[in-house]
């Protein structure tokens, strides 16, 4: 240190005072005294005024009255002195502008001045002072100080340009300033360049396209050349420049890599944590095979478990870094489970971060010893601990399939403790627990139930409730338990009443005799007694559900959930990986983004992880790929948080809405009680007609998720074959031309046209609606009465816009076939309501029975055969066909596309004789033999069907299919 | 970037305000005080924010040493200064507290602006500081011979306290100058704290240890010093160095000034110490330790006839006879419900208590010879006594220290100073080991 040596001499004996007493209180007139202090002859005297003042200034005192006074002793070569009266300008230059003029002078002869310490001083206090007027006379001397001989002032002016840049940007660009700065990289004092890059990277930051640090491979090797001579906060600074550069390839990325690992080792949190920053960036260029991605692997580990022997302070953050990096590379701390196990004196921030990285990193291999932790833990003081280490093995079980049971079993023991918060964190995740292992652990719910009266937490309760609810066939007096949470209905949180309400409803449709009175109870009080919307809502929802459709109601409520995920609390990979690259920063504690903390336009820009190089995987996050029975390729989703699981539980229930329920929604003003009652009888089979209907429907539940999920995607495509059925495809079934269903003068100016129609394996009720009214027409919906075939709207009618006077809108509503079942005379028939905000109108159509022919409709010959022997002679019908023209070919072509196969074809005496199949949608085959005479118009045709009555729609269909 | 450094007293008083880049006022020292006082005991208080500002703090000598930054500045980098910042000004200052930084306020106020420039941290070594630091320092109280006489808690923290300044830094390093007090002393000092989990059958589940050697230098001008450890010493899992007892450590990082050159033939390190206390070699150990546990536990816990808990817990030494544990404290945490205690203890020097707040048995033993064996009976009164409560007694933690001690068995075999120093240079060498959490399941 050449500018140190020398100034040694500077140093002179202080006063032997105590500056205690300069922090005494302040009498009136206490700035008269100062002022004449300052202005004493005596140099210790003007000193110690110039403390006192400074004394002040720290307490919050006013004292930018004396600032004349304090200017004045400013010209002094007392060292000691000159950096009071400095640390004195630099507060109050800004609240005196004018008179911090004044000094300017001062500065520029102290930029001169022989000693260096003494021309530091001055650039670094100009700097500081952060006055328009002042810069202009800054200039010249800073830009001698950025060439002076001493490199303590040519760090010190480094730093000065960017506070000039940040007073004056325009200033510092005129002046060449940058330049300047950027040939300070290539000093030979590693401090100069360290200062140089610090003030070149924030002021990089400010203009983010001005490539001022412009980073190339002879840059890059100056500044890892500069890293191991410089002190540890140039490190810093070096290396956090560093990870803002992209290498070229992944050898340019080893190399870098292989000068940045020794970092790792310093004794500076700082540094290995901004070593760590470049390596993980850097590592993902590495192909995975490559020995050295492994070799990096291993030397990562021992500094993040070193920052864990830190001070509490430091712990905490190093685990939310090491949060980070436990979620982008598992591997490199899997070994390693042991130093995240919490010490009884860890304060609990602490502890509840390393809880959470035991469960990130818990795999079937170390499960056994992290629950004998968690089991520990669960047993501790703290209660947020204690529940934490709960949940943390509801977590575990979810999370190793293999522990589960063992899981459940250490949750038992802990409810048996009937300590309160554990019992309701325990029954918490228990329900998780079923939720990820349906019908695996039910015979735990009897122990459950017992606690139902200490539950006092509203989420404990919503859980017990689902619980109930979700397994009200096992549980005997499951209608005594919900009834219990009833009473005091009004009194409970939404979730709870949210989950009551949908547990009732459930246990009613599992046990409809005896738990009416109850579901009117909850109905009744959730729509008519509760303001919360959502609670509302969801009691129409249901109560419309039970009364309208019963069948449907239970394919809602009681559907099959979707298993829940076995990571929760995951950030979101895009986020995760902008972290990565801002590890050991506050971004990386808060687990945000800068963008979302830091203002102005620093940090904004979003940085990404560079792409694997020379490979084509791309950036695809490269191990989420979890240790125990992932799927790599699908990244597991995210659960936002235990705190809004149950949120998302109770939305599933509703989860499909496109389901095959009807939507139509009767008219308020029908009587509740109606309504219900209609709903009741279906589902007690108490009306005759409902209850094979309500067999039908239960017996293709399972079949209603694919069928209805299927329809709005198909539907799609339909409209594109819609269009060039337009054009006449040859090949395309025959639809029947739309013909008016319902007159406008019936139905308050609302026309109806439509016909039926088989597109891609999906049957379409294709409708024109027309508003011939004067009014706009809003809010349509559509019900299909029950039917011979099932068939209901698999989606609701989707009229997009209102319908304004004389304005006509084409609409394809798919159909589904698992509908409540009635047969109909005639058997296609088919009754329809429509609603809109006018009215609901009724009318019936007849759809061709084409559209029921599926298209595995082809049997295999043998089994035609043996079909054809098997159906009894009284079950043919024999019609002719008149007039038709085509030949064999082409009829079998023509029949073909309507999805009527031909099997085989025999020539016998000039006849032919075409046998076919016929496959309707309810599974019903139909077997036809079709004879074409040669030179006749006329066909014969032979249906042969285990339901005669359908022969006769056959036989239209046949008709139609070939005279058209 | 740091934007502003200030230290604040706890009640909140302002003793230092350096503000470095003009970018926030001194109402940011009110809303940090206000947000550190308002937080409630489990939000980590490490980092905060309030509107825009971010704060990070330690707390060290009952003051908060805050910085606060706009920027999304490295937390790691703050606190690292920050605690740098309480090195210093108890090195410059002699001790650290309310009045030593009140009396030196200009003295710190100089620090921190060679320290800092414009947020970038400039340096925080003592060797380059020197050169510019102009303020004397102001001793609150004369150094005095006295202060050494407590040799067994000098220049390691205890563990009551960790901010309690040690006996060896209550002088000013550069109050030698000009004043004929100081002596031309170094003391070296190798420090381990041990965290051990014991199951409740007896075997070790997790042990670790951290060390580090510790050097305090008075000397004025010490060029270069020896420090042998060990020889037979060995670093990483694998590596083996001679036969038998080997001592051996898992990893360890030394000080930037560190020279190894010497240290992998003969375990000696070279260092040229600075005035003033630094942290020449950090290391640590996991799982495999080269000792047996310094304590083991025999507990036998049973209810009687009525509502009462006995529980009876026998306590060993296992260290060897010439050594002793000294202020031992065992924590029994015992039932939600306990109401009352009484106790049969082996010796009166014993203290034991039900403590009523955490309701936990805290029993106190000043000295604890290695060897010996200590039992006590505990009667607690639970009202509603049941199977369940006995779950709730354990895990049992233990405080201590083994003064002359080290787990890893890491010695200095000697301490060389060259040039040899003219007259008094006295060389200190201590040992101490203390329990950083030792916990005992029952």
């Amino acid at each position: 240190m050449e500018w140190a040596s020398q100034l040694c001499e500077n140093r002179h004996i202080g006063s032997k005072m105590t500056d205690s007493k300069y922090f005494t209180t302040t009498k009136k007139g206490e700035i008269f005294e100062l002022k004449a202090e300052l202005n004493s002859d005596k140099k210790e005297k003007k000193k110690e005024a110039v403390k006192k003042v400074i004394a002040s200034m720290t307490v919050g005192k006013d004292v930018s009255a004396l600032f004349p006074d304090v200017v004045n002793c400013m010209q002094t070569d007392n060292l000691e002195l000159k950096k009071l009266v400095y640390l004195y300008l630099m507060n109050y230059a800004k609240s005196q502008p004018d008179m911090a003029i004044m000094a300017v002078n001062t500065f520029v002869k102290d930029c001169e001045d022989p000693n260096p310490l003494i021309r530091a001083l001055a650039v670094r206090t100009m700097g500081c002072i952060r006055v328009d007027k002042i810069t202009e006379y800054l200039c010249e001397p800073l830009r001698k100080c950025l060439k002076d001989e001493d490199p303590y002032v040519r760090k010190t002016a480094a730093v000065c340009v960017a506070k000039l840049h940040d007073i004056n940007a325009q200033l510092v660009e005129d002046q060449g300033f940058l330049d300047t700065l950027k040939d300070l990289i290539s000093d030979s004092n590693p401090m100069v360049v360290a200062n140089a890059v610090a003030a070149l990277s924030e002021i990089a930051e400010s203009h983010p396209n001005s490539n001022l640090l412009d980073l190339n491979p002879q840059s890059i090797n100056k500044l890892l050349t500069a890293l191991n001579e410089c002190t540890e906060w140039g490190q810093i600074f070096i290396l956090d420049c560093l990870a803002n550069y992209t290498p070229r390839d992944d050898r340019e990325s080893q190399s870098i890599c292989e000068r940045v690992t020794p970092r790792l080792s310093h004794a500076n949190s700082a540094v290995v944590l901004s070593a760590v920053k470049v390596l993980m960036k850097f590592m993902e260029m590495l192909p995975k095979d490559l020995d050295y991605y492994g070799t990096l692997l291993k030397k990562l580990a021992p500094p993040l478990v070193t920052l864990l022997s830190a001070e509490p302070e430091l712990q905490y953050v190093a685990l939310r870094n090491i949060n980070l990096i436990v979620q982008k590379r598992p591997e490199i701390l899997k070994h390693e489970m042991k130093v995240f196990f919490v010490k009884y004196n860890d304060p609990i921030y602490v502890k509840l971060e390393k809880l959470d990285i035991m469960i990130r990193l818990a795999s079937q291999a170390n499960i056994a010893q992290v629950l004998a932790e968690l089991k520990e833990y669960a047993t501790e003081v703290d209660v947020d601990f204690v529940r934490k280490a709960v949940r943390a093995i509801g977590r575990c079980a979810i999370k190793v399939e293999q522990s589960a049971e063992r899981c459940v079993s250490t949750l038992l023991d802990l409810i048996q403790t009937k300590v309160n918060y554990v019992v309701q964190e325990a029954i918490v995740v228990i329900k998780d627990i079923f939720r990820k292992y349906p019908n695996k652990y039910e015979s735990v719910i009897a122990t459950l139930c017992e606690n139902l009266d200490s539950l006092d937490e509203p989420e404990a309760r919503a859980a017990m409730i689902w619980i109930v609810g979700e397994y009200a066939e096992r549980i005997d007096n499951a209608d005594e338990l919900l009834e219990s949470f009833l009473e005091g209905f009004h009194d409970e949180s939404t979730q709870v009443q949210l989950q009551l309400l949908t547990a009732i409803v459930k246990l009613f449709l599992k046990k409809p005799t005896e738990t009416q009175e109850l579901v009117q109870q909850v109905l009744s009080l959730a729509t008519q007694d509760s303001d919360n919307p959502d609670l509302r809502d969801r009691g129409y929802i249901y109560w419309r559900l039970l009364s309208t459709d019963p069948v449907a109601a239970k394919e809602v409520v009681l559907a099959e959930k979707p298993l829940i995920s076995e990571e929760t609390d995951l950030i979101e990979p895009t986020l995760l990986e902008e972290l990565i690259c801002h590890i050991g920063t506050l971004a990386s504690v808060y687990h945000k983004p800068p963008s979302a903390f830091v203002e102005g336009s620093r940090g904004v820009q979003h940085r990404r992880l560079p792409a694997r190089a020379g490979s084509g995987e791309s950036s695809e996050s490269p191990d989420v790929g979890q240790p125990v029975g992932a799927v790599p390729d699908t990244p597991p989703a995210v659960i936002p948080s235990q705190g809004d699981l149950l949120g998302d539980l109770l939305n599933l229930d509703l989860a499909p809405p496109t389901s095959s329920a009807p939507t139509v929604t009767p008219s308020m003003q029908m009587g509740a009680m109606d309504l219900l009652g209609g709903g009741l009888d279906s589902l007690l089979g108490g009306d005759i007609a409902g209850s094979p209907a309500m067999g039908a429907g239960l017996a293709s539940a399972p079949v209603v998720m694919p069928a209805s999920l299927g329809a709005p995607v198909s539907s799609g495509l339909d409209d594109l074959f819609d269009l060039g059925g337009g054009v006449g495809m040859p090949t395309g079934a025959f639809v029947v031309p739309k013909t008016i269903w319902l007159p406008a003068m019936k139905a308050k100016g609302l026309e109806i046209s439509g016909t039926f129609a088989r597109r891609a394996g999906v049957i379409q009720m294709e409708l024109s609606l027309t508003n011939k009214a004067m009014s706009v027409m809003t809010d349509f919906a559509i019900q299909f009465n029950r039917n011979s075939f099932g068939l209901a709207p698999a989606g609701p009618l989707q009229v997009l816009t209102p319908l304004s006077p004389n304005q006509t809108t084409e609409i394809s509503l798919p159909l589904s076939n698992v509908g409540p079942v009635m047969k109909m005379e005639p058997l296609n028939n088919l009754q329809v309501a429509v609603k809109n905000n006018i009215d609901v109108f009724y009318f019936s159509c007849q759809y061709p029975i084409s559209i029921l022919f599926v298209e595995e409709g082809k049997m295999e010959r043998q089994v035609f055969l043996a079909t054809w022997k098997d159906i009894p002679n009284d079950n043919e019908t024999q019609y002719q066909i008149k007039d038709c023209h085509l030949n064999s070919d082409a009829a079998t072509t023509r029949l073909q596309s309507s999805n009527i196969f031909t099997i085989a074809k025999r020539t016998v005496e000039g006849q032919d004789m075409l046998y076919q199949s016929i496959k309707l949608t309810n599974g019903i085959w139909v077997l036809v033999e079709l004879r074409v005479q040669t030179g006749s118009p006329n066909y014969m045709l032979s249906v042969k069907c285990r339901a005669p009555e359908v022969a006769q729609l056959v036989y239209q269909c046949y008709e139609m299919v070939l005279k058209n | 970037m740091i934007s502003q450094v200030f230290i604040l007293t706890s009640k909140g008083d302002h003793l230092i305000y350096k503000d470095f880049r003009g970018e926030a006022g001194v109402d940011a020292i009110s809303a940090f005080y206000e947000s550190v006082t308002a937080l409630s005991g489990d939000q980590p208080p490490v980092v905060m924010t309030h509107k825009g500002m971010h704060f990070i703090h330690v707390r060290q000598g009952g003051l908060y040493w805050v910085a606060s930054t706009k920027t999304n500045a490295s937390p790691f980098t703050i606190i690292e200064f920050l605690n740098r910042l309480t090195a210093l000004t108890k090195d410059y200052c002699g001790t650290l507290s309310e009045k030593s930084v009140r009396a030196n306020f200009a003295l710190i106020y100089e620090l921190l602006d060679e320290m800092v420039d414009y947020g970038y941290i400039q340096t925080t070594s003592t060797d380059i500081l020197k050169n510019f630091i102009q303020t004397e320092a102001e001793s609150s109280k004369p150094f005095s011979l006295f202060d050494l006489s407590n040799v067994g808690l000098f220049g390691a923290e205890t563990q009551q306290d960790k901010v309690a300044p040690s006996a060896a830094a209550s002088r000013p390093i550069m109050a030698n100058r000009g004043e004929q007090g100081g002596k031309n002393e170094i003391f070296v000092d190798v420090i381990e704290r041990l965290a051990m989990v014991i199951g409740s059958n007896g075997i070790i589940m997790k042990a670790d240890i951290e060390g580090e050697i510790r050097v305090k230098c008075y000397l004025p001008n010490c060029s270069e010093m020896r420090i042998g450890l060990n020889e037979e010493l060995s670093i990483g899992k694998s590596q083996l160095r001679g036969y038998g007892s080997a001592v051996r450590v898992d990893e360890c990082s030394f000080h930037q000034a560190v020279k190894l050159d010497e240290f992998d033939t003969y375990r000696i390190i070279k260092v040229c110490p600075s005035q003033g206390e630094q942290t020449v070699m950090q290391y640590q150990v996991c799982d495999d330790l080269p000792c047996a546990p310094p304590f083991r536990l025999f507990p036998s816990v049973e209810r009687d006839s009525g509502n009462r808990l006995l529980m009876y817990l026998k306590l060993r030494c296992d260290l060897p006879p010439k050594s002793a544990a000294i202020n031992v404290s065992i924590t029994v945490p015992v039932p939600k419900g306990s109401v009352s205690l009484s106790q049969e203890l082996s010796s009166p020097d014993q203290r034991a208590e039900l403590q009523p707040k955490s309701k936990a048995v805290l029993w106190e033993i000043p000295r604890f010879p290695g060897g010996s064996q200590l039992a006590a009976l505990f009667k607690l009164e639970v009202p509603g006594l049941s199977s369940a409560s006995l779950l709730e007694v354990g895990p049992v933690s233990m405080c201590f220290e083994l003064p002359k001690h080290t787990c890893t068995g890491l010695q200095i075999r000697f301490l060389r100073l060259t040039p040899t120093q003219p007259g008094l240079s006295q060389r200190w060498v201590r040992y101490v080991t203390h329990s950083d959490s030792y916990t005992i399941r029952v």
